[in-house]
Order: structure tokens, then sequence, then C-alpha cells
């Protein structure tokens, strides 16, 4: 059975796998995490300010993201961001989106609500002392909770964080749906075009698997060292 | 925005021939229900067999617990949805993958099955956590009794840990719910599928997708309304959970 | 009845916690064991009914070994009875079901009879009341009471008891020691951990003095409390009995 594998259609398109796909892949994740934890921290500390409507309308974005599938969500930008940005620049037909903004846009909305969700219970998590002191000593409510308190939440929702950086990493592939050659779009590319499924989607797995691992065990190295210090 | 709204499209007749773009988008919701119900059955079931693997003294036990969530939580769910689909009946003899490629329904199979085992080792996870969270003299309780392993954990292990993953549990099957969209990619038409062939008949793209959007919301809401009444079903007097 | 003869425990290389115990209990005698909290007095009395698993030496109850692996274990254990510091009840099971579990699971005893005699212990406990609540419903010393009662509903030849009573306020210890008493007087063969010097003194035949991992002494009840021989159980009599 392993007779009938042609190795080659893998090495030959390792170029296009990884300096154009995996590139995707990567650079998607990279900045939809370091969006989606902004705007996460933004959304989080609206529920939290105690303004009863800005907080209302925060939580209502959270639980409706996190109601819809992914993949739905992902169709919805995909035809909806043109019309955003005609509605923007004010331009007379709808523009033109690229496979990457697309998509860019698509996840850190949608990753903002989970990232929000896990720095709400950092924020929480933090002793009501520690703002208490910080407004003692005079600052303000900004500077609190930029000098004090989201440092410490961040720092004890790291493993978090990254954990879930690791799920986005693998939806990433979701992208697939667009015809977007990310890694998974790539090797899905030369699959059809070689005939080559079982080669590639097998090599696909692995090395999602191999990547998916390794970070997930420096997660758990990083998480017992945490442990230890505190 | 110069797009041409027209809710009334739902109540005209698909191309299919079979009933109006309503049917389909209920058919897709239908194909839905089943295939996150099927999958959520297989999740329980493969997840309790490894969640109690992952909570015995045997170190042996614990380690194949640990691979089987390691190698279904490190691969997109996608991914493991075309191995199954596409890899697999390659691999197998001949014939066995001759009839697992001419199987009627086979997306629906391959989804059930495959968001099944991807959501198993979630499941596990979650179960094995409630299971250390009961107090270690629980165990040793049963055991003095009497109780044989396997009667410990049927009669007082897995009744308390069940019970404190419930709200964990609800969030997974809504996750299972979310996840059966994936099947969008090996040809399953479930509501996110149909919504989007509406899309293509039709080209009522937002239509189409706020329908979609809001049966999923209702989806939720049910869900969730019905976890908590069956939290308060199995609720037991006087003990607080989280203690 | 119950015969330890030489056991070493470790949990490490480095860590001994048990060292070359040997004692035994005769059939109908109350035995006391005490000391400080570290010195391995727990460990000895799970390590009797094999909840702890020891390395050296051998234990037998009623001429059979606990550490042979052709020993029905589970049914060893349902015919030795133990009452826990933190009493276990399983807390999703009514009071009279936490009775009838192992009854029916182990003893395979009929669901009646196994009601029957449920009823009867939870008078003798004095808690007949309380046989449809939830043990979150209960006091702790009306748990503990109950934990008692589900032990003797296997009809156990011998008790086991591992600090009943430190887990109690103070006002329900008695309420416990009281049952205790009883059972001491009805003949009832028991091993107790505790440092009630009160229920040593009232009931005990001997007591058992240990100390890091040792039995540093095994006297008679008045040699005990009238002369220990060795120093370190004066000094842990004098601090006990100091107020």
């Amino acid at each position: 059975m392993l007779a009938n594998f042609d190795f080659d259609v893998i090495r030959r398109s390792l170029s296009y796998l990884f300096i154009d796909g995996m590139t995707f892949t990567l650079t998607l994740t990279a900045l939809s995490a370091t969006g989606g934890l902004i705007f996460g921290t933004l959304i989080a500390l609206m529920r939290l300010s105690g303004y009863r409507v800005m907080g209302w309308i925060a939580g209502l974005y959270v639980d409706f993201m996190r109601s819809l599938p992914l993949v739905l969500v992902i169709f919805w930008f995909y035809f909806l961001v043109p019309y955003i940005g005609q509605w923007v620049t004010g331009s007379s037909r709808p523009i033109k989106v690229g496979a990457f903004a697309s998509s860019l846009i698509t996840f850190i909305m949608f990753e903002a609500a989970y990232f929000s969700e896990i720095m709400r219970a950092g924020i929480q998590s933090i002793s009501r002392g520690q703002p208490a002191a910080a407004s003692a000593l005079g600052l303000t409510y900004a500077q609190t909770m930029r000098y004090v308190v989201l440092p410490q939440a961040f720092r004890n929702m790291l493993p978090v964080l990254l954990t879930q950086t690791i799920v986005l990493f693998q939806d990433t592939s979701l992208v697939y749906v667009l015809s977007i050659p990310d890694f998974l779009g790539a090797a899905s590319k030369v699959a059809q075009r070689d005939g080559r499924l079982v080669e590639m989607y097998l090599f696909a797995a692995l090395i999602y698997f191999t990547i998916s691992c390794i970070a997930s065990y420096c997660v758990r190295r990083l998480q017992s060292r945490i442990a230890i210090i505190r | 925005m110069n797009y041409t709204w027209n809710w009334h499209i739902f109540l005209e007749p698909n191309p299919t021939g079979a009933g109006t773009y309503l049917d389909m988008l209920l058919a897709g919701l239908k194909v839905t229900i089943v295939t996150s119900l099927s999958a959520w059955v297989i999740a329980l079931i493969f997840g309790t067999i490894v969640g109690i693997l992952r909570s015995l003294p045997s170190r042996l036990a614990t380690w194949i617990g640990f691979l089987y969530v390691e190698f279904f939580r490190n691969m997109p769910l996608l991914v493991q949805l075309f191995l199954w689909f596409f890899v697999l009946p390659e691999l197998l003899p001949r014939t066995a993958g001759l009839w697992l490629k001419q199987m009627p329904n086979a997306p629906f199979y391959t989804a059930a099955v495959g968001i099944g085992l991807f959501m198993s080792a979630r499941v596990a996870v979650q179960l094995a956590a409630g299971i250390g969270s009961l107090p270690r003299g629980q165990k040793m309780a049963a055991t003095a009794l009497g109780l044989t392993t396997l009667q410990t954990y049927r009669y007082v292990l897995l009744p308390m840990a069940f019970r404190i993953i419930l709200p964990p549990l609800t969030s997974e099957f809504l996750n299972t719910v979310k996840n059966s969209a994936v099947a969008i990619t090996i040809g399953l038409i479930e509501l996110t599928g149909a919504a989007r062939a509406m899309q293509e008949f039709s080209f009522q793209v937002f239509e189409a997708f706020s329908a979609a959007t809001l049966m999923y919301l209702v989806i939720n809401v049910i869900v969730v309304i019905g976890m908590r009444l069956l939290e308060r079903a199995v609720a037991i007097p006087g003990y607080i959970t989280g203690k | 009845m119950i015969e330890i003869s030489h056991v070493n425990k470790w949990y490490s290389p480095s860590f001994q916690v048990l060292k070359d115990c040997t004692t035994s209990v005769a059939k109908g005698e109350v035995v006391v064991v005490c000391g400080p909290s570290g010195s391995g007095k727990s460990t000895l009395i799970k390590c009797v009914n094999a909840l702890e698993p020891f390395q050296d030496g051998s234990i037998t109850i009623d001429g059979l070994k606990v550490n042979d692996s052709k020993t029905n274990l589970p049914k060893l254990r349902s015919r030795v009875g133990m009452v826990f510091q933190h009493f276990e009840l399983f807390p999703h099971l009514k009071i009279i079901d936490n009775l009838c579990l192992a009854q029916q699971k182990v003893l395979g005893r009929g669901r009646e009879e196994a009601i029957a005699k449920g009823r009867k212990l939870l008078e003798r406990v004095g808690l007949k009341e309380q046989a449809e609540k939830f043990p979150a419903q209960l006091s702790g010393g009306q748990q503990q009471r109950v934990a008692i009662a589900r032990a003797l509903a296997m009809d156990p030849i011998a008790m086991l008891f591992d600090e009943p009573t430190s887990a109690l306020d103070p006002e329900m210890i008695s309420e416990v020691l009281d049952v205790m008493v009883d059972l001491a007087r009805e003949g009832m063969t028991m091993m107790v951990v505790t440092h009630e010097m009160g229920f040593a003194r009232k009931v005990a035949h001997r007591v058992i003095f240990m100390d890091r991992g040792e039995i540093v002494e095994d006297a008679k009840k008045d040699e005990f409390f009238g002369q220990p021989r060795s120093e370190r159980a004066q000094q842990f009599l004098s601090k006990i009995l100091s107020h």
C-alpha cells in the first residue's frame, strides 16, 4: 500500500507549501491573535466598566459571536466587508477586498469575543485590593488599568491566551472554504492538481500536528513555571 | 449600500424543485441537528472511556488517555475530516475502501464520526478534571465498602463528576453544533451549507446568512435553556457545586 | 482477627512512612492508635484493608492475607467496615441509598432487604427520620453517624476508624463517640485512630502509640495511661492531656 505512495509530490511542492501557504497561515495567526487580544481586552474593559449600556453591548457582541460557527462568520465577512468598505470610503460600488485582508478582519472580530472572555476572567481574578491600592496612590482609572491591572491579568492568563492562539492557528485552516491558499489550501491545491490526496493530506496533518504539539508542550512548560513562581 | 434586499426570497421556489428556499434552509437545519446529536453521542461515549482512563492510577492508562487527547486536539478539525473522508478509504484494503467510498450519505457519517471523535477528546479532558476535583476519600470509601473499580466509577464517581461538569459540557455541546458547519467542506449540506447554496442560487447573500444566523441563535438558546433545566433536575438538595 | 507483621512502606526510596510495624487485634478487642500527626497511624489503618499498598511485611484479616494477589480484595474489604475522617458519604445518593448501595452491589442483597437493614441501622444511630434526605442536608455529626451505619450495614467482622471525630465541631463529637462506645460494648472488633483519650480510657483494651512511622508503644490501656514506658509517649500524653 505504502509502495503506491508518491512522496516526491511533497518534496516538489515544499516551497509552495511553506513559503506561500505556511507564511500565510502563520501571519494570519499572529496578526489575528494580536488584533483579537487588543479588541478582546477593550471588550472586556467595556463589560467590566460599570456603564450598563456599554457592558450590555459588549456582552451581546461576545455572546452573539460565540454562538455562531466560524465557517458562517467567515462567509458573512467575506460578503459584508466590501459593502462596509464602500460605506466607509463613500465609494459608489462595493470595494474589492483581498483574501488576506478579509480573513484577517474576520478572525480579529471572531477571536476578540473569545479573547475578551479570557481577559475578563483574568481581570476578575486580580484581588480587589490591587485597583484600590493604585487609586490610593492617585492613579486614574486608565492608569490603574494600564499599569496595574492589565499587566497582571495578561501574565496570569498567558497560558490560556497561548492555548487559544493554538486553537486559532488550527482554525485558520477554515479559510479553505474561500479557496484561499493558506497551508491547507496550498496542500489541497497540489493534492487535486496531481491527484495525490492521500500524501498531501497526511503531510498537512503531520505538520499541523507537529507544530501544535510543540506549541502546547511549550505552553505546559510555561504553565508549570508560572505555577512555581506563584 | 446598493444592495437590494428581498425578504420574500424565502418563499420563492428553490432550484432543486423541492419547495421554497425556506424549506431548503430548514432541511439544512435538520441535518445540522441530526449531525450534532450523532456526533455528541459518539463524543460522550468515547470521552467517558478516555476520561476514565486518564483518571486511573495506572501509568499505562493515563498515558493512553494522554496520547488519545493529544492526537485529536492537535490537528484542525477540517484536516481530521479530510483524513477520514479522503485518506482513510485509500489506506484500507481495497474492498473495505470501496465500500466506504460508495456508502450513501458518506459525508454525514464522516462528519458524525469525525466531529464526534474530535469532541470526545475535549469531553475526556473535562471529565478527567471533574473526577479529579472529587475528594480522594470518595474513591477510598467506595473501595472500602468492597465496590470494584468499575462499580466505584459507575455508582459513585461518575454520577458526581458529570453533575460537576454539566456547565462546561453545555458549551462543548454547543461547540459540537458549531463544528458541524465544518462538514460543509466534505459536501454535507447542513445549515451553513444550505445558506451558502441559497446565496449561490439566489444572490441574496445577506438574507440567506441572516436566516442561518438566526437559526443558530435559536439552537443556542434552546440548548442553554434545556441544559439549565437538566442541571436543576439533577441538582442535589443542599449540595453546592464548586465547594 | 487482624495480624499486622513487619509492615514497611515507602512513599519514595528516601521517605519511609511505616517502619517494621507489628501488632494484632483480637476478636472483640478495641485498640486505639494514637500519635502525633504524620506518625503514620492513618497510613497503617489504611493498609489494613489495602486502601494503601505496602512494600514489605504482611497483614491478615480473619486468616486471609491482604497483600496476596489471590485474595479477593473487594470481598475482603466488604467484611471490614471503615469510617473516614471526612465521612465520605456519597453526596448524590439519599441517606438510605448510601446505606443500600454496597449491600446491593457487593453483597447482592435485594432492595427490600437492604432497605430494611438500612432503616434498622439508621434507627440505631438515632437518624431514622433522615433516611430520605441527602448528605449535604445533615450536620457533620449526623453524617458521621450515617457513615458508621453504612459500614455496619455490611455486617462487618471488624471496624476501622480513621480519626472519625477530628473533622467535627466540638459539640458534635460526643454524639459520634456515643455510637462508637455502644459498638465497643457490644463486642465489635475495633481499630480506632483517634486523639480522643476519653474514648480510649472508657472502652479501649489496648493503646498503640506511633511516632515517625514506628509503633513505639503497644500496651494495655491501664499500663499506657499509668506509666508509658517511652519518653515520646509520655511527652505526647502530657501535651494532649494538659488541657
